[in-house]
């Protein structure tokens, strides 16, 4: 196998896996699957590329500036869009129609305020994405950096989520009510959850920026890319997203391989699809129990 | 407000001729404002107009968002465009071609995701866009990339080429007939159970609906229309590249929906007008525009969940209301009497041993019964006994982990629950499941879905046979209604109708669809003494149908006068069974409700 | 109504959407008492619980709980005052363990680790069934386990005041034994209880006073005793089954 090819491949998985995991810390607390969250991801590079490239900020602190902007966002979205319509309606499915309207206003805010050109974002100090040859591979440490702090991401996300508040989370996806009546405010913990995947969107968009540019043209792809993801790994599933992510990037390195990288995509959805006709919860999810 | 006002506003028959009026209207206007300009746009609007009347009754109606319909017309475009171009194929067969085969791609990418949640359908169809604009410039070989298919002739008929006039006509005909169709269609079995799939997928399970064929069937048709819009727009253009099919091309079909009222028979339609006449008037924000149409999203989404049309119904309603009139429909005058509803051969029913773990939880543990054909049979016992649980395997909702389920003889282990129902099981809930939206005439129908044979397509065109077969229902479920006693109150919306009443028109609707089988699930609970009273009344009736009844019931004065056997229930399994009398002076009957032995004979002296 | 009621429920309404299930229900428990609330099915026993924790928002009415109007307040405020409710069929989290659902009793509570350590002790001392498994799931529990532990995550809280709604659904006579004596227990270290039950001589057992709710409305109160006596349980909840036999 070409080892390059597992390189780039793993290096992709794993932003696919940061989002996916992004799409699971909204989805836990509130079953809401947030369409706008590839262009939470590409807001995220976006502020990491003015904050660092246009305006010469440290890395550090212009990542975590994106990372607080990009949260506050995401707790705006939920204010506005997420929490009328549940309030209306738990079970009806409207945030659909109002988060994919938060991304068209992301997308096209973003498309007026930066316009449509790539920005390049370098990567953090000592790191750099000058390729070196490591057991036969070429790779860089940037790239070795991105597959790490994956890894740690979401085994902390899931240290988290052996916490208390972490486990208030779990009971809330599990039975709303049952955790009303031990206390737990439901809108309080979906409110955070947003913020916190509002943090881990902008991260992960500024780890991706240095590999795919920030432009605009992130979000769409992120979104699809880490539905894959977490499809696959089963909804709610970190640990599956992680797996999953990977995937989903060596399919799309095969294809672009093989075929031509225009019919990554294609590739995707279809393996993606064959997966849910075989599986319907992916393939580390859980049917949810019956409601009769 | 004078009189005449009140009698224009008050009568439904002005309506008809009006919207004859303004289909002539349409029709003549060409001759008088016909420029080419003109009418091209109207010719794409109205293909517009019918990719947005299809994703209505899968997104208004079934609940379902499609975020791929823009692929769907890409498809239906390429097909003609290619056909005519390359194989030179003559328009109508490529137009068939084109709507068959965007139905059958969108089928197939389909099929995965209405096995999950909804918003899995919305991602999914998300994606199959963003893997068809992909594929328009990549598949070279095939869709000639990024130059797009160009010369796509005018269609002919007998030798006569389609001027613009003839296409805007044609565009307007296949408006009106979608219209009519859908109309149809929406008032037919179809357009009900897509709406129990959308509100209560339970209730719909109950009454023999299968909830993946009927979305698939909305999809099938809704996908169908984008075909064939896409074969409208083909020839219109006479070129289609990819750049006809961004990714934003979709969602403007979403928004028309949306914007003029999503599950509204004239939303896609005002939907659609008002979206060609604001970027004419707003020209001067180009740059704006998608940022303005997703605001214009978010705030219908939050403050007009029905769109234009809904918003004018509202306040047509409070006209209405302020000028005294009724906003409850006349009930519809049918031909046939309401003579006495027929007698019903009743099933028996045998349960074996039947199993089933929650968990560590053992929920029934082997329990036995056997109810005789026509027979009314109750199963009583303290709560958490196991009683809704066995009611559950019965009609399929739960798998059964051990034992046996023999509906007149026959195993219905394994069967899917609307295949028992559409077998002759037919059930109520503890809490009834309406369609609150609809009225209580439309639950009532609902039950008929399995009696009735009709297919989507002659429901469409309502034929007449179709049209017969949905009288014969009408006929049955204003029977039931008037059995059951609510005759009166058929054309109010369910969810407005207190608690007992909800009870009886579920009743109702298991009862049109002439259950061999009817499980009752504590039909007396929450309602009041004279409640009770006609409740003993109706299942004593019910039973005299031939109908077999196995009710769940903690009324022991209600069981004792109806029922002929009874089943004990505690804990799992059977404590007791025999008749009520036999089984109500067993004495560890009384202390599994009581819970004390000492003291049962105080409560029972 | 007695001044060392901790508890005043007066003239409750409570409707889902047009339906109207309580009809102005009065009810008063007193410190340290167990009262039970009997009736049947649908009288509105569940619904007049999740009213008073503050699931449901009364149409009408009063609830005075510890000398504060709660009625309205949002759930976690209602906890926060000492007023806990384990609600009917065992809601715990079943896919977490033992001790998870334990610790989620203490969300919000705000603790020294000290304190937090004695709350454990206690509940599992109380119930040493779960002791020994405090890692196993919830879902894989016996029912009496599970009811076990629902009753153990409300005392996390050390409740002034627990409601507990049908505590013997589905359970074997001896664990409604055990169930039973816990809440003797309870009620002898200062708890006081509102008990749900219909197995209404087990409640009548045990309490100090009854209620019997019908058709949303209270038929009636008083001791045990005078409850047993009178014929109000015949016609609110046997229906006609004593009615027959005598």
């Amino acid at each position: 196998m070409d080892l390059d090819l597992l390189v780039g491949a793993l290096t992709a998985g794993s932003l696919y896996a940061l989002v996916a995991m992004g799409f699971n810390i909204l989805y836990r607390p509130t079953n809401v699957f947030n369409f706008a969250q590839g262009d939470l991801v590409m807001l995220g590079a976006m502020f990491g590329a003015t904050f660092i490239t246009l305006l010469g900020l440290p890395w550090f602190v212009g990542a975590a500036l994106a990372m607080l902007a990009v949260a506050a966002l995401a707790l705006v979205e939920e204010k506005i869009a997420v929490a009328p319509v549940l309030k209306n309606s738990a079970s009806s499915h409207g945030w659909v129609i109002t988060t994919l309207a938060v991304s068209m206003i992301f997308a096209n805010l973003v498309g007026l305020g930066w316009g449509p050109d790539p920005i390049a974002v370098r990567p953090p100090a000592p790191l750099s994405t000058d390729t070196f040859e490591l057991f036969g591979a070429n790779i860089s440490s940037y790239q070795i950096a991105v597959m790490v702090i994956t890894v740690v991401l979401v085994l902390g996300v899931e240290a988290f989520y052996g916490t208390r508040s972490g486990k208030a989370v779990l009971a809330v996806a599990e039975d709303r009510d049952a955790a009303l009546l031990r206390g737990i405010n439901p809108n309080r913990l979906s409110s955070w959850s947003f913020f916190l995947g509002g943090g881990v969107a902008a991260l992960t968009g500024v780890l991706a920026a240095p590999v795919l540019y920030a432009s605009t043209g992130l979000g769409p792809s992120l979104l699809l890319k880490g539905f894959a993801a977490a499809a696959v790994g089963g909804i709610g599933n970190n640990r599956g997203a992680l797996l999953a992510g990977y995937i989903i990037g060596l399919v799309e390195a095969v294809a672009a391989a093989l075929l031509s990288p225009g019919y990554q995509l294609a590739a995707t959805f279809a393996v993606m699809l064959a997966i849910l006709l075989v599986r319907p919860h992916g393939l580390f999810g859980r049917a949810e129990a019956r409601a009769v | 407000m004078g009189d005449a006002a009140r009698a224009l506003i008050g009568s439904p028959r002005t309506r008809p001729a009006l919207l004859f009026a303004l289909a002539l209207a349409l029709y003549l206007a060409p001759f008088a404002v016909g420029t080419e300009y003109r009418l091209f746009i109207a010719t794409q609007m109205a293909a517009y107009v019918l990719v947005a009347i299809g994703l209505n009754l899968l997104n208004g109606y079934g609940g379902q968002v499609s975020l791929g319909h823009g692929a769907l017309v890409a498809i239906g475009a390429y097909t003609v465009a290619l056909a005519m171009v390359d194989h030179q194929w003559s328009f109508w067969p490529a137009t068939l071609l084109a709507m068959v085969a965007a139905a059958a791609v969108g089928a197939v990418m389909a099929l995965p995701a209405f096995r999950l949640s909804t918003w899995y359908f919305a991602l999914i169809t998300l994606g199959f866009a963003e893997v068809v604009g992909g594929l328009l410039t990549e598949w070279r070989e095939l869709t000639h990339g990024f130059a797009g298919v160009v010369g796509i002739p005018k269609p002919g008929v007998l030798g006569h080429t389609l001027t613009s006039f003839d296409l805007y006509w044609l565009a307007l005909s296949l408006n009106i007939l979608a219209l009519l169709g859908m109309a149809n269609l929406l008032r037919s079995r179809f357009g009900r159970a897509l709406v129990a799939v959308r509100d209560n997928p339970v209730a719909a399970t109950a009454a023999g609906v299968a909830l993946v064929r009927i979305k698939m069937m909305a999809f099938v048709v809704s996908a169908a229309m984008a075909g064939l819009a896409g074969a409208l727009f083909a020839v219109q253009k006479t070129v289609v590249t990819p750049d006809d099919f961004t990714a934003d091309f979709s969602i403007f079909f979403l928004l028309m929906v949306v914007l003029g009222g999503a599950g509204r028979l004239w939303g896609p339609v005002v939907g659609a007008v008002v979206f060609f006449l604001v970027p004419e008037l707003l020209t001067a924000l180009q740059s704006w525009r998608m940022l303005i149409y997703g605001v214009a999203l978010l705030l219908l989404m939050l403050y007009a969940p029905h769109g234009l049309v809904g918003a004018i119904e509202t306040g047509w309603k409070r006209l209405r209301t302020r000028l005294g009139l009724s906003n409850i429909p006349p009930a519809p005058s049918t031909a046939i009497a309401r003579e006495t509803v027929h007698p019903i051969a009743g099933a028996a029913l045998s349960v074996r041993d039947v199993e089933k773990r929650f968990g560590g939880v053992s929920a029934l543990a082997g329990v036995s019964l056997d109810v005789a054909a026509g027979t009314t049979h109750a199963i009583v016992g303290p709560n958490g006994s196991g009683k809704t649980t066995l009611l559950n395997m019965i009609s399929g909702f739960y798998p059964i982990d051990g034992g046996a389920i023999l509906i007149d003889g026959r195993s219905v282990v394994g069967m899917a629950p609307h295949r028992i129902a559409r077998s002759g099981v037919g059930r109520t809930f503890q809490t009834p499941r309406m369609l609150p939206q609809l009225s209580v005439l439309d639950n009532a129908l609902l039950g008929a879905f399995p009696a009735e044979r009709q297919g989507a397509a002659a429901a469409a065109l309502s034929l007449p046979r179709a049209r017969r077969e949905q009288m014969a229902s009408l006929g049955d479920a204003l029977r039931y209604l008037d059995f059951v006693g609510l005759a009166d109150r058929a054309m109010e919306p369910a969810g407005e109708l207190p608690h007992g009443q909800q009870r009886l028109a579920e009743i109702a609707r298991a009862l049109v669809g002439r259950p061999r089988l009817l499980l009752l699930d504590e039909p007396a609970a929450g309602l009041s003494l004279a409640e009770l009273d006609r409740l003993g009344e109706l299942i004593a009736a019910i039973g005299a149908l031939g109908t077999t009844v196995v009710i769940v019931e903690h009324h022991l004065e209600l069981v004792a006068n109806i029922c002929r056997s009874v089943t004990v229930l505690e804990r799992g399994a059977v404590l007791a069974s025999g008749t009520p009398a036999e089984v109500f002076s067993h004495e560890e009957v009384i202390a599994a409700y009581m819970g004390s032995h000492s003291s049962v004979g105080q409560a029972a002296s | 109504m007695s001044a060392n009621d901790l508890l005043q429920v007066s003239g409750l309404e409570v409707g889902y959407g047009h339906v109207g299930v309580l009809r102005g229900v009065d009810l008063a428990v007193s410190e340290g008492e167990i009262v039970a609330l009997v009736g049947s099915n649908g009288a509105g026993k569940s619904t007049l619980l999740r009213a008073i924790s503050g699931l449901l928002r009364p149409s009408a009415g009063r609830i005075v709980f510890a000398g504060q109007d709660i009625a309205g307040q949002p759930p976690h405020r209602i906890i926060d005052l000492g007023l806990l409710h384990v609600a009917e069929g065992r809601r715990l989290f079943r896919r977490q363990n033992v001790h998870a659902n334990l610790e989620l009793g203490l969300y919000g509570a705000r603790l020294d680790r000290a304190v937090e350590r004695q709350r454990y002790d206690f509940v599992y001392e109380l119930f040493p069934m779960l002791a020994e498994r405090p890692q196993a799931l919830a879902g894989v529990l016996s029912g009496g386990q599970q009811q076990m532990l629902a009753i153990a995550q409300a005392l996390m809280r050390q409740p002034k005041l627990l409601m507990l709604d049908e505590p013997s659904l589905g359970l074997a006579p001896i664990v409604v034994d055990q169930v039973m004596e816990v809440l003797q227990r309870l009620r002898a270290a200062g708890t006081t209880i509102l008990l749900v039950e219909q197995m209404v001589e087990r409640a009548l057992d045990i309490a100090d006073h009854a209620y019997v709710l019908q058709n949303g409305a209270v038929i009636g109160s008083g001791t045990p005793q005078a409850i047993r006596a009178g014929d109000l349980i015949r016609r609110a909840y046997l229906g006609a089954l004593s009615d027959r036999e005598a």
